[in-house]
């Protein structure tokens, strides 16, 4: 039988072809990656698609929830210092109540009752960046002000709109508490029972005081409650933030699954290819050389 | 009753013929690396018998003619696969070209919806914030270049590929003309009974190279071959070439004509049809899942863009510019606003709401009507990037090897032994040194029948 007596471009595919296995052995052993144009694995490449998409996604989550326990934490401060100057009101109602202070001493209450409203009004109008955090989604007006016509001697110029913001996929918390609701909701009135006590200690009786005081207590109660929500928001940022950590540790891993080398394996793939082509250089080097001519003389 | 003189006359035959037949040897060595050629033998045959008193005399050997050793069928099945070889070589060498432009996840329109509704979820946590806002319009912004860029890849490699159509017209027209040309010779020398021989060789290579740029059609006839398009256009008919032309058709791009005939969608195989391929169907397709992706975003961004109100309160516009058309969406996709406060981020008509960003960031999650959500709908374009990529190197791998195998094939009938060669030599030597011995002795016997006048 005659065979293909020109075996020069068979002997050269099979160099070529153990040359480019060596080659995209050491391509993956140099980039790490298996996969560098979407046709070396289209599914693999579209699949990265999602998994990069989800990774930035998780990487802005991460910073979603920064922002957000900075401003969490500084509600709740705010409302920490909102429940001490109402202890310090209790305190001085309480005083105020006893039936052997004099008037001038209830004057001097009331002074020092007129300070503390005005402080917890500075402190439900807190701000971070420009933004008060408790004037519901009128966020760019200051939400109370201080107005001696109203009863609860505070005009509130906020809203009740609530905001929600998404923190992992499909996970929305929300971020805030309208004033009106934090401050005067069923359970007590903060502005109003100050007023209340401020009012009962300039002009009424030494019950007045004591019926104002404990709506002042009542309202504390309240605050304290509200105080949970944060406290609750907190507590949900951090295990997220747990949870986001190790998605970004899991995505990683997956991308590495898709379109990383099997360093290992690549590293054995170059050792054979190499075996490969030292060994089709060699068939090639005794092969190519020899014909009948090199035995005649 | 033959005599010296006839043994002498034989003698030289024999030479002629050794030497005659040492000469197809010399000619498949001298070939033995020119492409396309087909090792050549001596046809020797017994010379006519002489019946001389009952006796049958041969009267030597006679140098029938020089005979070309092919097999017509491999070499229709080479014209065969080298189509489809240069069919997958074309749509893999273009496809490898934009490829790259979709090989980083993080970048292109991918990684630019994705920062884009990550502007959105940042400003999610602080809607009234300028400098947030305007990342949101700068990362809108981003996305439309990305959808350009994207688009001008495919349209450069659909322009790119639309040049080379009358360039490959051109060669295949010129490869008619000078097939044409050598069929007539061929066709001539057959009709005179001679083996056409290398003539054949030049014409069958030149098909060789006319199938690697349009898939062919093979007939033998009388009158040597006729060669048409694997759909019946005529492309070489005997002596005749048929040229084929190349305009600009209905759709602004480069057309094939045959007499007249557009046949650019019959065209499918080789190098054209492959160029056609990606230039017609591949980039369209790729086209066109960009632009559904990038009128549907728009279309549905917008709509929920509108239910919101901007930083001063009034209701949202249009976020992005409305489309006209799915055709080309990807490459007017443009944000109509410039000014941070329009981005209608209240759903309420406050200015710290993010009602309305919450909806707007809800589209990166909801399927768009093309059944995918914005990211996924990228993901399924990279899909089909990759997967036209995969199967043309899928096709190429496979044809080649099949085209290798063919090409063992036709050298294991055709091709030059140097072994079988040198053999054949030394043949031929051999029995010219004792064709030439027989006439020396022949002279040395007539020479002793001469001096035997002398003497006696």
């Amino acid at each position: 039988m005659r065979v293909n007596p020109n075996i020069a471009p068979d002997v050269l595919a099979a160099i070529y072809a153990t040359q480019q296995q060596q080659d995209t052995a050491l391509q993956e052993l140099s980039s790490g990656k298996r996969v560098n144009v979407p046709s070396d694995d289209p599914l693999s490449s579209s699949l990265m698609v999602g998994n990069q998409d989800q990774s930035s996604r998780t990487d802005q989550y991460l910073q979603n929830i920064d922002t957000l326990m900075s401003q969490m934490q500084t509600a709740d401060t705010a409302l920490g210092s909102i429940v001490t100057a109402l202890n310090q009101a209790i305190s001085l109602g309480v005083e105020g109540a006893n039936g052997t202070v004099s008037s001038s001493q209830k004057q001097q209450l009331a002074q020092n009752l007129l300070g503390i409203q005005a402080q917890v009004v500075q402190l439900a109008n807190i701000e971070v960046g420009g933004v008060f955090l408790f004037g519901g989604t009128a966020s760019t007006t200051t939400p109370y002000v201080l107005d001696s016509t109203s009863a609860s001697g505070v005009q509130y110029n906020g809203n009740q709109g609530v905001n929600t913001v998404e923190i992992a996929d499909g996970l929305k918390v929300q971020t805030n508490l309208a004033g009106d609701q934090l401050f005067q909701n069923a359970s007590g009135d903060v502005f109003g029972s100050l007023q209340q006590l401020i009012t009962a200690l300039q002009t009424g009786t030494s019950s007045d005081a004591a019926t104002a005081t404990n709506a002042v207590r009542d309202a504390l109660n309240g605050i304290t409650g509200s105080r949970i929500f944060y406290g609750n928001i907190e507590n949900q940022l951090n295990s997220t933030q747990t949870f986001l950590n190790q998605e970004q540790v899991n995505l990683k891993s997956q991308e590495n699954t898709l379109i990383g080398a099997d360093i290992a394996k690549a590293a054995t793939d170059l050792t054979q290819a190499t075996t490969a082509h030292n060994a089709a250089l060699a068939a090639a080097a005794k092969i190519l050389p020899t014909s009948l001519l090199d035995y005649l003389k | 009753m033959p005599g010296l003189n006839t043994s002498m006359n034989i003698a030289v035959q024999a030479l002629l013929a050794e030497q005659g037949a040492l000469n197809v040897t010399t000619n498949n060595i001298a070939n033995v690396n020119t492409p396309g050629y087909s090792r050549e033998m001596a046809v020797l045959q017994e010379a006519p018998t002489v019946i001389d008193g009952g006796n049958n005399y041969g009267m030597g050997v006679t140098l029938q003619e020089f005979q070309s050793v092919r097999d017509q069928m491999l070499q229709l099945r080479l014209y065969e696969e080298n189509g489809q070889q240069g069919n997958a070589q074309a749509q893999l060498n273009s496809l490898n070209q934009i490829q790259s432009y979709f090989a980083d996840p993080t970048k292109g329109v991918g990684g630019a919806l994705t920062a884009f509704f990550n502007s959105l979820s940042q400003l999610s946590t602080n809607p009234t914030d300028t400098s947030t806002r305007q990342q949101v319009l700068l990362a809108a912004n981003n996305l439309a270049n990305a959808f350009h860029a994207s688009a001008d890849a495919l349209q450069n490699l659909q322009s790119s590929l639309d040049e080379a159509v009358p360039q490959t017209v051109t060669q295949i027209n010129s490869l008619t003309t000078q097939i044409a040309a050598l069929n007539a010779q061929v066709a001539e020398m057959q009709g005179l009974g001679h083996d056409p021989g290398t003539t054949q060789d030049r014409r069958d290579q030149l098909v060789l190279q006319l199938s690697q740029l349009v898939n062919v059609s093979v007939t033998q006839t009388d009158h040597g071959i006729n060669i048409t398009t694997a759909n019946g256009v005529p492309l070489v008919v005997s002596g005749k070439s048929f040229d084929l032309q190349s305009g600009t058709a209905s759709g602004g791009l480069q057309g094939v004509y045959s007499q007249g005939q557009d046949i650019t969608s019959q065209l499918q195989g080789g190098q054209l049809g492959g160029t056609l391929q990606v230039r017609d169907t591949v980039v369209p397709d790729m086209l066109g899942q960009l632009d559904t992706l990038a009128s549907q975003l728009a279309t549905t961004f917008n709509t929920a863009h509108q239910a919101g109100f901007d930083l001063n309160g009034n209701p949202g516009g249009n976020f992005f510019t409305p489309l006209a058309a799915v055709a080309g969406a990807a490459t007017s996709f443009s944000v109509a606003i410039s000014d941070p406060a329009l981005v209608a981020a209240s759903s309420d008509g406050s200015a710290g709401s993010n009602g309305n960003v919450v909806q707007l960031l809800a589209i990166k999650d909801q399927k768009l009507p093309v059944g995918f959500t914005p990211v996924g709908a990228y993901a399924n374009f990279v899909l089909t990037v990759g997967n036209y990529g995969s199967n043309a190197q899928a096709n190429l791998t496979a044809s080649t090897a099949s085209l290798q195998q063919l090409t063992d094939q036709r050298n294991a009938v055709s091709g030059v032994s140097i072994d079988e060669e040198s053999t054949n030599m030394i043949q031929f030597q051999r029995a010219y040194e004792a064709a030439a011995r027989v006439i020396t002795t022949v002279n040395s016997m007539m020479q002793t029948l001469i001096n035997i006048g002398v003497t006696g």
